[in-house]
């Protein structure tokens, strides 16, 4: 471990010892804030030094500490009852992801790994009542996800690499949301309060990722069924997430879907990345990782300035706070994989990765321009609807100068990585696109702006038809914007009208277990009568069997 | 270079498009050079700025006219700009243009824009799958990702190359919103994606949108000239040609699809796409 570690770390404990007293103090920003500084300094001296990835992962975390130092104190003055609670643990979470990151394989990960589980569990259920349902599946979450590992961990030495990396496809894949175990990503993120949804998805997710990538040094090269596994799974599931998400109400639901889909993405770009040990994969795999981070948290601490997160009741945002608007588009563009974002960036180098694959691969072609153009129609919907228009209802917003601070240091640093995405790759000794031709796209496009913004104009209604005045409802709402395209997937048997309601097939798989699982409890809950006799009688009968099978 | 001429050649394109029109219904033809006429003075018009509207509205036409003009750059048939896997960059600038162009629709807050906004979001999620599928697939036959690497038909990759060719056909189509999968004359709400979208913009905004229509269609043109053998421009004007008598007689004696139908007909492009694309793993 390095010193910068050590600095921030130390950083880290005393703000959670500050935060418990004077959360919105400036001494409590200024020790998340030097935490953060040096993680990112502590990341950029490793960064992908000796097969090892964890730079890049302490540099994703300090970026996301830097802006939430200034963030947080702001923001908490909403929750003045909970406050001290989350100044608490919220510097103690982010310690337990810098020692996942830095811990030796064995019982030190293990450590910190439920640590960081417990503590995202307490983070989650701080919420309140609403957030029950979220925690407990963030809980469950945790638990498989323990238990895969423990597997792997014990079972070193002992069993086969097949089943070891069983192991490790559902401890780590369970946090990184791998298909059909990402159920419970968009319903922990949304309950949570926005600081500790921007970190639950842009980092912790994320610590899935680095356990599936740092294995192959720890437990050997995976078995080639783990490559096919990822790359199907990841596909499937980022356009399934993506649609789901797309019949999604809620603004931060729809955010976490989209986090699914993200990493779904990067779990197909390892699988490549295992099955061909071409760097291109590894390339898509990194830069997509810190881009997703960057805007998602962009995102997600953007969606806390407002009081209302129902889709259908918001509208018009932008005319009450342009600066917001505007930077949430900037999340939101980037999210959508357009250029010259990061995200863009890491999809392109995804696409020849896949096209040059052996085999069958190059079909994941489709799979990727099909989750593009999802995405592209999910990101209009979530913008379009939320900002633009006209109001939809009573929407309180709040973003102080400290909030406008923290997303404008997200902002700045996504914007240099979308223009320069050269440098974060070089260490990998991957080329990218000539940088100049965003460059040129975006100066011809701010000419042509300006031009087009000084033509005579004259302001007037929007065009009616002549018949009424336009109305606010007039407008299509959350799932009357989505319908078209959720016809086309029949599975989730959407049904629009008064009520709407939409099947979540994967659901019903998993409470299906949940009742099986509770039906073998009370079988063995009737043997546990509390009668004597009965505890006699089945001894007896366990004997006679017993005997009788040692005998014949 | 490839943009400048796309640029001038765009209107063309439109006017004489409209020109075999009125011609084959019997009515009076207007010249084809036309459009460059009714371009001028829709470029020196005052423009309307509808009382919601935010800075996105005028973002939508900029950013679809240039992604257009900067896909158009990747386009080899004058000297351009090249690199590998320069296909994928332009399918994508076409599609940030899209992003803006819908929520620009939406920005007014009408139902007309936003009804035009989330069909074109539909036709795009039906049309791009089996087009970057096709061009994966050519890129497979051909030397590298790039544009320039491109392979010409002969006779040995006939089958894959006709394939993308199908498919680039439906997805011009779906692109340059022509029928059948929209109406580009229409003004009947219940048919409209296109035009929904631009209702609110007039003046040097309409002007921008129109012309990065034809644009787009040219696009899509000059990357099938890229795949029939012969000098460049001359068969990307034989192209550009074909698809305007072709446009000329399907609006004439076609009809619209009925937009539930939609998928039927663009599920051809993802077919076209998907075999050319196992042709091509096959050969290799």
């Amino acid at each position: 471990m390095s010193e910068g570690v050590m600095v921030s770390a130390l950083a880290l404990v005393g703000a959670s010892l500050v935060g418990l007293r004077a959360w919105g103090s400036g001494g409590y920003a200024l020790l998340l804030g030097l935490g953060g500084a040096t993680l990112v300094q502590a990341g950029g001296g490793m960064w992908y030094g000796d097969g090892s990835a964890a730079g890049v992962f302490l540099r994703l975390l300090g970026l996301l500490t830097m802006a939430l130092a200034s963030y947080v104190p702001e923001y908490l003055g909403h929750h003045p009852k909970e406050a001290p609670a989350y100044a608490f643990w919220l510097p103690l979470f982010l310690l337990a992801m810098v020692g996942v990151a830095q811990a030796p394989p064995g019982l030190p990960f293990l450590f910190f790994w439920e640590g960081m589980a417990l503590l995202g569990y307490l983070l989650v259920a701080l919420e309140g009542p609403k957030a029950q349902a979220g925690a407990r599946a963030f809980f469950l979450a945790s638990r498989l996800s323990g238990a895969g590992l423990y597997l792997a961990f014990l079972g070193q030495g002992k069993l086969g690499p097949d089943w070891i990396w069983a192991g490790l496809l559902v401890g780590f894949g369970v946090k990184a949301a791998l298909f059909p175990f990402h159920l419970w990503l968009p319903r922990a993120h949304p309950v949570a309060i926005s600081p500790v949804s921007a970190l639950l998805s842009g980092a912790m997710t994320k610590l899935g990722l680095y356990g599936l990538f740092q294995a192959q040094t720890w437990f050997g090269p995976p078995p080639v069924w783990v490559g096919f596994a990822l790359v199907l799974l990841g596909l499937f599931g980022a356009v399934y997430a993506l649609v789901r998400g797309l019949a999604e109400e809620d603004l931060k639901g729809a955010l976490a879907y989209s986090s699914v889909e993200n990493l779904g993405l990067m779990l197909a770009a390892l699988g490549g990345y295992f099955l061909t040990g071409k760097v291109l994969f590894l390339g898509a795999f990194f830069l997509h990782q810190v881009g997703h981070a960057l805007f998602k948290g962009l995102l997600f601490l953007g969606s806390g300035a407002l009081s209302e997160r129902q889709l259908s009741r918001l509208g018009g945002l932008w005319h009450r706070m342009p600066l917001l608007g505007g930077l949430v588009l900037l999340g939101m563009a980037v999210g959508a994989g357009l250029p010259p974002g990061a995200v863009f960036a890491a999809e392109w180098l995804l696409y020849q990765g896949f096209l040059f694959a052996p085999g069958l691969l190059p079909l994941g072609v489709g799979a990727l321009a099909l989750v593009g153009a999802l995405a592209l129609y999910f990101y209009v919907r979530l913008f379009g609807l939320a900002f633009l228009g006209a109001p939809r209802g009573n929407v309180a917003l709040h973003l102080g100068p400290g909030m406008r601070f923290g997303l404008l240091v997200l902002a700045v640093i996504l914007v240099g990585l979308s223009l320069f995405p050269q440098e974060f790759l070089r260490p990998l000794g991957q080329g990218l696109y000539p940088s100049w031709v965003p460059w040129g796209l975006l100066a011809l496009a701010f000419g042509l702006y300006r031009w087009l913004d000084r033509r005579p104009s004259r302001s007037y209604g929007t065009w009616d038809c002549g018949f009424q005045p336009l109305t606010p409802r007039m407008q299509p709402n959350a799932l009357g914007f989505s319908e078209p395209a959720l016809r086309l997937f029949p599975f989730l048997r959407l049904k629009v009208g008064e009520r709407p309601e939409l099947d979540e097939p994967l659901e019903r798989v998993y409470q299906g277990v949940g009742e099986g699982f509770g039906w073998a409890t009370r079988l063995v809950q009737a043997l546990q009568s509390g009668s004597l006799h009965f505890y006699l009688l089945l001894q007896l009968l366990t004997l006679v069997v017993v005997m009788g099978v040692v005998l014949l | 270079m490839t943009a400048l001429l796309f640029l001038l050649l765009a209107p063309l394109f439109s006017g004489s498009v409209k020109w075999l029109k009125a011609r084959l219904t019997h009515r009076q033809e207007a010249s084809p050079l036309l459009e460059y006429r009714n371009l001028a003075k829709l470029l020196s018009k005052a423009w309307v700025r509808p009382g919601l509207s935010t800075p996105v509205f005028l973002l939508g036409p900029t950013l679809v006219l240039l992604g257009a003009l900067a896909a158009a750059l990747f386009l080899p048939l004058l000297p351009g700009l090249s690199f590998a896997g320069d296909f994928l960059v332009a399918l994508y600038l076409l599609n940030l243009g899209r992003f803006f162009q819908m929520l620009a629709a939406l920005d007014t807050g009408s139902a007309f824009g936003a009804q035009g906004s989330y069909r074109e979001g539909l036709v795009t999620i039906l049309a791009e799958p089996g087009t970057l599928m096709a061009l994966g697939a050519a890129a497979l036959a051909g030397e590298g990702l790039g544009l320039a690497g491109l392979p010409v038909l002969g006779p040995e990759n006939a089958l894959v190359l006709l394939l993308v060719l199908a498919s680039l056909a439906v997805a011009l189509l779906a692109e340059g919103a022509r029928m059948p999968v929209d109406d580009p004359t229409t003004h009947l709400e219940l048919t409209m994606v296109h035009e929904a979208q631009l209702l609110d913009h007039g003046g040097p905004l309409l002007a921008l949108y129109e012309l990065a229509a034809s644009v787009k269609m040219l696009f899509y043109a000059g990357l099938m000239a890229l795949l029939l053998p012969g000098p460049k421009v001359l068969v990307f004007m034989g192209v550009v040609l074909a698809w305007a008598l072709a446009l000329g007689y399907l609006e004439t004696f076609g009809v619209k699809l009925r937009y539930l139908r939609l998928p039927d007909f663009l599920s051809y492009n993802t077919l076209f796409g998907v075999l050319a694309l196992l042709g091509a793993i096959w050969k290799l």
